[in-house]
């Protein structure tokens, strides 16, 4: 933990230096990870990094079974012209689960666009638990964040994402910019979750009672299992966030819980609280929740 | 001519599909306040139709009504796979999937319909076919040209929703002939901009609607069954 706290202040130490090159018109950064089973133990077989995107050496909090990953991105936050891609394979009967030492950013551009693309290959037998923190739209920001989760056999994948439109902690509102969504999740090639958006900066998207209405911070907590039943959605029912709104549904092979709310805390508490009670039933394994989250 | 009375028959609320027992999530928003009277169900459904609707299910369904005229089966069953997982929450992808599975059992009954060669045995190979996937095949099969489809497809929606509104308000029948005139009105613009948006402009992101039709599947007493 204090290894992490270290490494936690040491990048923020950094952030004013890290810049792209001169002449560049943003960071273009990738990160290629994949996970394997070696007898008990899920091991990091390959690691491959390009700019400013890395991972930290392999973690095991709860024994060999499971391999933590911290995703780390010293810049801090995304700027117009970065392009970030992150590509993730889980192997067969290997246990992944991945998060971020804090809440991402997507700053202001002054004219061209970020993109991030999340690709994740979880194999059959195996799971996959993508889980970063919050990402912060700056008002201005202009981006695609794109998720592409390609599941094979009984593959199990457990996905959490959240938005927060302006730093609301500054009373700021997302009245310029644009962020697009893109996040599409198969199984075997048939698509089993699809989502796109165009979330635009002072769009009557944000204040429509079909849109975000009026709040500031959006989530999507996704379970992709063949032991998503109606069971397990009713479990999931019965955890509320405590602040917000909050709902829970039931597609086939996919159970999905929305947030809306005023911060991002409590849907990231709540979001906590849904995983507890899903990962014993999907992962077989009781909730371990990353230290990195405390600091 | 005949491809306008065929237009007509398809989107009608006398199309046997059983829309009429489907709010999409409004029932909720009643019970929730968020809709309460007319000038806020017009918003709910004003805001659906342009950010939902027309930027998602009507590009859809003309890039499906091209691709039924093409003979490509492949990309139809794509777009019906894409359309599926898009929907938001268990009852809302229950609802296409009964709308389609009751559309397709009525086409290919119909001889005007099932006689035109190759049509019925096209539309059968389709597995789960959503709503606008057989709706599309309908419109294509009997050479409707999507300039005029996506405004009927929208208008049907439309109607619908509104009559739901009048029920579940409830609201008086005046308030919903204007909530139709005033909404209508917003069609045309809004099925030009669904026939021209490229794939990767397509949005389906309200996540309002999404919460509301989450909840409206605990909801304790209701009329409609999404």
């Amino acid at each position: 933990m204090t290894c992490m706290n270290a490494v936690v202040e040491a990048l923020a130490g950094l952030e004013p230096t890290f810049s792209p090159p001169p002449g560049a018109s943003g960071w273009c950064a990738e990160l290629g990870l994949e996970f394997a089973r070696r007898g008990a133990r899920t091991v990091l077989v390959r690691r491959h990094h390009v700019g400013p995107l890395r991972v930290q050496k392999a973690l095991y909090p709860e024994g060999e079974g499971v391999c933590h990953g911290i995703v780390l991105h010293p810049p801090a936050g995304i700027a117009g012209g970065d392009s970030l891609a992150i590509d993730i394979k889980v192997d067969a009967g290997a246990h992944a689960l991945l998060t971020t030492p804090g809440a991402g950013k997507w700053y202001r551009s002054a004219g061209p666009s970020a993109g991030m693309t999340q690709r994740i290959a979880v194999a059959d037998g195996a799971v996959c638990e993508w889980l970063p923190q919050e990402s912060i739209v700056f008002d201005g920001a202009l981006g695609t964040l794109g998720t592409e989760v390609a599941l094979h056999g009984d593959a199990r994948f457990i996905g959490a994402e959240m938005l927060c439109f302006g730093r609301t902690g500054a009373g700021e509102r997302f009245t310029r910019g644009e962020l697009a969504l893109h996040t599409r999740i198969c199984r075997d090639g048939r698509p089993v979750w699809l989502e796109r958006g165009r979330i635009g900066g002072g769009s009557a998207l944000l204040d429509s009672p079909v849109g975000l209405a009026g709040q500031p911070v959006v989530g999507t907590f996704l379970v992709a299992a063949p032991a998503c039943d109606a069971a397990l959605r009713d479990v999931c029912r019965d955890i509320g966030p405590s602040a917000g709104e909050g709902a829970v549904t039931l597609l086939p092979g996919l159970l999905v819980a929305r947030y809306l709310g005023p911060a991002c805390e409590p849907g990231r508490q709540w979001f906590t609280r849904l995983w507890g009670a899903v990962r014993p039933v999907v992962a077989g394994l009781p909730m371990c929740v990353p230290r990195i989250w405390n600091t | 001519m005949l491809p306008l009375i065929r237009l007509l028959q398809l989107a009608s609320p006398a199309l046997p599909v059983g829309a009429y027992t489907y709010s999409q999530g409004l029932e909720w928003a009643v019970e929730s306040g968020a809709v309460r009277d007319e000038a806020s169900a017009g918003r709910w459904i004003g805001d659906l139709l342009e950010w939902n609707l027309a930027r998602f299910e009507a590009p859809l369904l003309a890039q499906l009504m091209r691709v039924w005229a093409d003979g490509d089966d492949a990309q139809v069953a794509a777009l019906n796979a894409d359309f599926l997982a898009s929907r938001e929450t268990g009852e809302l992808r229950a609802e296409t999937v009964q709308m389609g599975y009751s559309l397709v059992r009525l086409l290919t009954d119909l001889d005007a319909f099932a006689a035109r060669p190759g049509w019925r045995v096209r539309l059968r190979a389709l597995d789960t076919p959503s709503f606008p996937a057989a709706w599309a095949a309908a419109a294509s099969a009997w050479a409707i040209p999507v300039d005029m489809a996506l405004p009927a497809y929208l208008w049907a929606w439309l109607e619908n929703q509104v009559m739901a509104a009048v029920k579940a308000v409830p609201l008086g029948q005046s308030a919903g002939q204007r909530l139709l005139a005033t909404l209508g009105a917003c069609i045309p613009e809004l099925a030009a901009q669904a026939a021209r948006l490229r794939a990767d402009q397509w949005s389906n992101f309200t996540p309002g609607l999404a919460l509301a039709s989450s909840r409206h599947e605990t909801q304790y007493t209701r009329l409609f069954r999404s």
